[in-house]
């Protein structure tokens, strides 16, 4: 792995008897993009706070950027940038004097302008936020969290609920920065997003990690190894035919498939990341 | 402490403060109103009763001695225009002396006089005119009575100087402005709580620090700018000028406490006021009880409010110096440095 970027070491969080996050550990490279998966309640939200320095783990310790956030908490906040799930903009002044006030706050001195015209909202700087549509808002808190020119990034459902032209600009911006070396921390129950984007995606599930790795080693790992075939019957009716690969038979079962019937249709049947989480944990992510 | 991300922070809440129409309105409102409410009010005390009366033949005697009693009296051409002037209360008493009254003081003989007292005179109030009438009668038939006066003065006796009830209202509106801006802070604090914008701000290199020096100048500066404004449109500050500004200035400290607490407890406009107003009615009783007399006693003075308000009407109304003002600045201070303390902690624990 390449230097780290965000080293979680048995992390741990409890809300009074309810433990919301139990002795997590992940390593996140930079420049890398990590799916953070789980349903609601499972912990992402209390994972990304302490990772951020809103909360103090109550065992456990986490490092972004070589530094223990809980001891450096504003020297690692300079160095990241965090979309919320919430829109939490200041909806009576405008989108520019928005990102005009958090670079006054980071000391940067990013163009304000040249970011809103990268996420689509250029023209739009003048006007207020409560204006603004849900996608539009979303994109400016990209934005925002892109001013200080973040070392690592936090999207926490940064799609959710958008329309696709919205999701489509927050999803090239997210490739864009991974390009720049930013690390990018996803949080989000969209598997296919996750699976677009996230060179390695970690499953939480009632306050633990119970699967890390690239999507395609799990779908490799939890998926079902398989080809399925679709062929037409003398009498015109369709019928489909599975064949399990990894078998000692898989090579003939193929040639005898294509020696014998009549195959319209053949492809791969590859589990997804939902698959796999209900597989692992019993439980959907929704 | 960044004075950069201070400055910021300021500039943001003062657009965020004058964006909240309501706020801005009666932050505007409040304080033309106010100096237009002691404008409107009489900048005097009138110590003279104007009287009306018909005299065909008034004695030049009882001119005198009405003159002397602070009457003024205003000649009427009829009998018939003084009761039409009284009726419709264009005054409130008139007097009608016949012409034989000269006559009859000069022989020593009873004089008569007929008293018209508008329709909404107080009943109570009648009878004291009757006898001032029949006192002055007395004095001019020479005939002394044995009547003993007892008169006792309560106070600083301001007989022919009394203090305008504009000038004793003018700490109240000083309170009521100060205040005012309590639940300004506090809807400006607890409105960035429930949009999450603090949130945002918290994840920054922002320290909380910084946050609340930001908070607590817009809080005390909005509040300290329009109290100054006010005391010196209306020539309160033509006195003592700088006590009053430093009394003023450990008001705003003290509302601005008041502000961050009510922020910790409020969740919205709503609960802002809802919480608010009894605050702003408690702390202007010490002001409402210099309109009312015997309002309240001591126990006032457990207000802090109490030391600004007296502080300022001292100051305005008689000249108060520092060295007699010393400890109510210095138990104002307290209480201000106490809130503030307050306020900042429990705030504080809000926001984490």
């Amino acid at each position: 792995m390449n230097n780290l970027a965000i080293e979680a070491d048995s992390l741990t969080y409890q809300y009074g008897e309810l433990t919301a996050v139990d002795h997590i550990n992940f390593q996140v490279a930079e420049g890398e993009i990590l799916g953070f998966l789980g349903p609601n309640g499972a912990g992402k939200s209390t994972t990304v706070k302490m990772l951020t320095g809103q909360l103090l783990p109550k065992t456990g310790k986490a490092t972004l950027l070589g530094l223990d956030i809980a001891k450096k908490t504003k020297q690692v906040q300079a160095q990241i940038g965090v979309c919320f799930e919430n829109t939490n903009l200041y909806e009576q002044m405008s989108a520019l004097d928005n990102l005009k006030l958090f670079a006054s706050l980071y000391g940067s001195n990013a163009d304000a302008e040249a970011l809103l015209t990268r996420v689509g909202l250029d023209g739009r700087g003048k006007d207020k936020v409560q204006t603004y549509s849900k996608g539009m808002k979303q994109r400016l808190m990209v934005a925002r969290a892109l001013i200080n020119q973040p070392r690592i990034l936090f999207l926490d459902e940064p799609t959710d609920g958008l329309d696709p032209v919205s999701s489509e600009t927050i999803r090239n911006i997210i490739k864009e920065e991974q390009a720049r070396g930013t690390t990018v921390f996803l949080t989000t129950h969209d598997m296919l997003e996750a699976d677009k984007l996230s060179d390695r995606v970690a499953f939480i599930n009632q306050g633990k990690i119970v699967a890390l790795d690239t999507p395609h080693k799990l779908k490799q790992q939890y998926g079902k190894r398989a080809i399925m075939a679709e062929v037409e019957l003398a009498d015109g009716r369709l019928e489909t035919r599975e064949i399990t690969l990894d078998e000692a038979n898989t090579g003939t079962a193929v040639a005898d498939l294509f020696a014998n019937e009549k195959v319209v249709t053949l492809h791969s049947e590859e589990a997804t990341l939902e698959d796999i989480f209900i597989q692992i944990t019993g439980r959907s992510l929704v | 402490m960044n004075g950069r991300i201070i400055r910021a922070l300021i500039q943001k809440d003062i657009k965020v403060f004058f964006s909240n129409q309501f706020f801005a309105l009666i932050t505007g409102l409040a304080l033309v109103a106010y100096a237009g409410i002691y404008f409107a009010m009489p900048s005097t005390v009138d110590e003279t009763i104007e009287m009306a009366i018909f005299a065909p033949a008034l004695p030049q005697q009882f001119a005198d001695s009405m003159g002397d009693e602070g009457v003024v009296l205003k000649n009427m051409e009829s009998k018939a225009a003084l009761e039409t002037a009284v009726t419709d209360n264009e005054y409130a008493v008139g007097v009608i002396i016949p012409e034989s009254l000269n006559q009859a003081l000069a022989s020593g003989e009873q004089g008569k006089i007929e008293l018209y007292f508008s329709p909404e005179f107080p009943e109570e109030l009648k009878e004291v005119y009757v006898i001032f009438f029949e006192e002055i009668g007395y004095n001019l038939s020479g005939q002394r009575l044995n009547i003993e006066v007892n008169e006792e003065i309560l106070g600083v006796d301001r007989a022919g100087n009394q203090i305008p009830q504009r000038e004793k209202m003018l700490p109240l509106f000083a309170v009521l402005i100060l205040t005012m801006e309590t639940l300004g802070l506090a809807s400006l604090i607890s409105g960035e709580i429930e949009a999450g914008t603090l949130q945002a701000l918290l994840i920054t290199p922002m320290r909380m620090e910084g946050l609340f020096v930001a908070k607590g100048t817009v809080g005390v500066g909005l509040a300290f700018f329009q109290a100054v404004v006010l005391m010196a449109v209306t020539g309160g500050l033509s006195q003592q000028p700088l006590l009053i500004i430093v009394a003023l200035l450990l008001g705003s400290l003290l509302v601005t406490g008041l502000g961050f607490l009510l922020a910790s407890v409020a969740t919205d406009l709503m609960s802002v006021m809802s919480w608010g107003v009894p605050i702003i009615l408690l702390l202007s009783l010490p002001a409402i009880s210099l309109l009312l007399p015997g309002l309240t006693t001591n126990w006032v003075k457990v207000l802090p409010s109490y030391y600004l308000i007296d502080t300022v009407y001292q100051a305005v109304n008689f000249n108060l110096g520092w060295a007699d003002a010393g400890s109510n600045l210095l138990i104002l201070a307290a209480f201000a440095l106490v809130f503030m303390g307050m306020g900042i902690v429990v705030l504080r624990r809000k926001f984490q």
